[in-house]
């Protein structure tokens, strides 16, 4: 009696043991690499069940990681143009469910925010899941990651976020923010605005720095003087250090390139230093409704921010977006202009698929590649392009000032969208990238040495 | 709100950085960030506090400290998301929630791990993930908000400039941190040294068998100590919820503060935590001020390795004979 008693609790304690164990190895696993395209739960609903074989597309945001908190919305934004083009509503009515009686085939993968296993997992998408394009990425560091991948085995990604430039891959599509259209009219419009004095904060990797030196040279070619430059690092949340510098400086503005979860602890520990939006406003490109739902709208309250998209924009495709968005996710959800990006930049896939089946041919690299060159789409933002020679896309410059409730009034937009200029103008001036119809991918660098004028859509 | 100025006790240094003002090299700056670092200090202590009984007290290697923190932030959340409670009425709850998943844990994990340091190790990691996970599951990966009390925001001035605006100051927030650090030290130290079952607790970790022997029911008082670190951890997420951010991964950022604020004390006296929340704390704020965050984290990141190096038991031990 008591022997087996003995033995029974020796084994449920080894099976806890080893039980916990096994849990705590099965997740490293998971985080160095081993875990498979999830196909079956989340792609399977939408899979090929009408006629015609489905179109394979790789959908990779990570859902996990300090960057899920946006990749993730990424990803609903995304899921929510695939439902729609699969069952013909929404922007896609017009066109009937799938693409030319196709459904795409979403082939999901979770990098777990780590930037090596984008690397990895872009390769296997391509290889062996064979999907013929990519949907995917956030920060500028996964993009670096996998743009090897695409180009050596000559596939596309769809890139959706607003970026420091300084790129053009014709394996490629940019479909968020070149500087020209971010920094080139918010930095002047901080000058006029709130003075001379600009102080640059940002997260510590590629895209805060880049963004900041071309909006450094920005402000002193305005004019103005750069009064402090300091980053702090990726998931940060103690800025007293940095407020007190600020405090110190005392700037007429900061500008702000803080990512994810350090953009709420900012803004709060900011109010919270006894620093009014009215003293030091703060120009912010990756503060989105996302980030002021989660950090109180009281906190970000008079500061700004630059972008192509803010939910508040006036036009039909976005009341239509924002509602079937609330539908799909849940009325507390907000859009914000990344999410919007990586919406119209799966219609731009589509459209270009669709040509090129109504033409008879086969999708693969060049077709879709070709095909996706100069598409044009009613966006929620307004009527966007994608550039057909540098593939990134044209998009409305913006600035938008946060409100009591949250969302923005916008206070500078242009009338059309601007065309997007890859490089910086004042770092490299007259620089221009053309790729070669078709595209054979050769460099396409072009040193025009001429000023690059503003041109709209 | 309440500006208390008080220049006039602090005239001398004012006057200093008067003169210092004109020469380039404010002292009202780094005044100020001194103070400030008490900021930093208030959250490293608290933060660090319920380490100090699971790893100081009962010598469990709990990586899912962090994860302890995180439940007690989304305790907060939901209780104020459901309820519309204040932020300070949550604080119970978050204790008590947490004391109670930590109870739940002991008793079905580390209790099986006692004197088995590596495989505490493994198993709270792996614990770490799990919460998360479960977080995630429950809550999405969306960031959340905490709404702060509104009598807790404004400043205390201590120093302001000529024309009004405050050189030296400290938000109430902070100061709310401190005082909520502080006394939750001072309770822990009372129930540790000056109650019946704080002696249990010290008698069961200094000989477990003799203690056992005397009638100590050292499975309850195991439990006991390990949810009350675990409570204390949800007490810091709570309080700092509302300055900072909340999101499954948050706990990683304040573990690694929290074991080297622990380790650089010294495990043995619960006072060690507050030397080494204020050296940390401190001489990280001096050092980002004159250097850069990434750099002063690295610098006291390394000062800690060459301290364990030479005292692997931290600042405050107790002499032991051997």
């Amino acid at each position: 009696m008591s022997k087996s008693r003995v033995s029974s609790s020796l084994s449920r304690r080894k099976f806890i043991q080893y039980g916990s164990l096994a849990a705590g190895t099965t997740v490293l696993a998971a985080c160095a690499g081993g875990s498979s395209p999830d196909t079956s739960s989340e792609g399977g609903e939408s899979s090929s069940d009408a006629g015609g074989e489905a179109i394979k597309v790789g959908v990779m945001y990570s859902t996990t990681g300090t960057i899920a908190i946006v990749e993730k919305s990424l990803q609903d934004a995304t899921f929510l143009a695939i439902e729609q083009i699969n069952t013909g509503t929404g922007p896609w009515e017009a066109n009937g469910a799938g693409i030319a009686g196709k459904m795409i085939e979403k082939v999901v993968v979770n990098p777990d925010s780590n930037w090596d296993l984008y690397n990895q997992m872009s390769k296997r998408l391509i290889t062996e899941d064979g999907v013929v394009c990519v949907l995917g990425c956030y920060t500028s560091a996964s993009r670096k990651s996998v743009l090897p991948v695409f180009e050596e085995e000559d596939s596309i990604l769809y890139y959706p976020v607003y970026y420091e430039g300084n790129e053009c891959s014709s394996n490629v599509f940019y479909t968020g923010a070149a500087p020209n259209q971010q920094i080139t009219d918010s930095i002047p419009y901080c000058y006029e605005n709130f003075g001379p004095k600009g102080f640059f904060i940002g997260s510590d990797y590629i895209y805060p720095k880049e963004s900041n030196r071309i909006g450094k040279a920005e402000l002193e070619k305005a004019g103005g003087t750069v009064v402090g430059d300091e980053y702090a690092a990726l998931g940060t949340t103690e800025f007293i250090t940095i407020i007190n510098k600020i405090k110190a400086a005392s700037p007429d503005f900061v500008l702000s390139n803080l990512v994810g979860d350090s953009i709420p602890a900012f803004y709060r520990q900011f109010k919270d230093a006894g620093i009014s939006a009215e003293d030091i406003p703060i120009m912010a490109y990756p503060t989105t409704e996302e980030e002021i739902q989660a950090m109180g709208p009281e906190y970000s309250a008079g500061h700004y921010t630059s972008f192509n998209y803010f939910q508040s924009v006036d036009t039909p495709e976005n009341t239509a977006f924002v509602a079937q968005f609330k539908e799909m996710f849940g009325d507390d959800r907000v859009t914000n202009g990344v999410m919007e990006a990586a919406y119209l930049q799966t219609f731009f896939m589509a459209q270009a698929m669709k040509d090129i089946l109504e033409a008879g041919d086969e999708i693969n690299t060049e077709t879709l590649r070709e095909a996706t060159r100069g598409q044009e789409f009613n966006a929620p933002q307004g009527r966007v392009k994608i550039d057909p020679d540098n593939y990134h896309t044209y998009l409305y410059s913006r600035i938008g000032k946060w409100q009591e409730d949250g969302q923005a009034e916008i206070v500078f937009a242009t009338d059309a969208a601007v065309k997007p200029i890859p490089w910086s103008q004042t770092l490299y001036p007259g620089r221009k990238c053309v790729h070669p119809a078709p595209d054979d991918r050769s460099d396409p660098t072009q040193e025009t040495g001429e000023d690059l004028v503003p041109e709209f859509l | 709100m309440l500006d208390l100025a008080l220049p006039s006790m602090l005239s001398p240094l004012y006057l200093l950085a008067q003169e210092e003002a004109t020469g380039g090299f404010q002292l009202s700056t780094i005044l100020n960030q001194a103070l400030n670092g008490l900021g930093i200090v208030g959250i490293l202590l608290l933060t660090g506090l319920g380490l100090s009984i699971t790893f100081g007290v009962m010598r469990i290697i709990n990586l899912a400290h962090g994860e302890f923190i995180m439940l007690g932030a989304y305790i907060t959340f939901l209780m104020q998301d459901v309820f519309k409670m204040d932020l300070l009425l949550t604080i119970p709850f978050a204790f008590l929630g947490t004391a109670i998943i930590g109870a739940v844990v002991e008793l079905t994990i580390i209790r099986r791990l006692y004197g088995r340091p590596l495989e505490t190790l493994l198993a709270t990691w792996g614990l770490s993930i799990v919460l998360q996970g479960v977080i995630k599951l429950i809550f999405t990966a969306q960031l959340k908000y905490v709404k702060s009390p509104a009598y807790l925001s404004g400043n205390v001035t201590f120093m302001s400039d000529p024309s009004g605006s405050p050189l030296v100051a400290i938000s109430y927030y902070r100061l709310f941190i401190i005082g909520v650090a502080l006394a939750l030290l001072g309770v822990t130290m009372y129930l540790f040294y000056g109650t019946s079952w704080g002696r249990q607790i010290r008698a069961v970790t200094q000989n477990r068998s003799m203690a056992q022997c005397l009638g100590v029911n050292t499975k309850l008082v195991d439990m006991g100590t390990f949810a009350y670190g675990c409570g204390l951890a949800g007490v810091a997420g709570a309080v700092i919820s509302a300055l900072k951010t909340v999101a499954p991964p948050m706990g990683q950022d304040y573990l690694v503060d929290a074991w080297m604020v622990v380790v650089t004390g010294g495990v043995d006296k619960l006072i060690g935590i507050l030397a080494g929340s204020f050296l940390i704390g401190e001489s990280n704020a001096i050092l980002a001020f004159i250097l850069n965050d990434p750099t002063a984290r690295v610098l006291v990141l390394g000062a800690v390795i060459i301290l364990i190096r030479y005292r692997p038991e931290g600042l405050f031990t107790v002499q032991k004979r051997t």
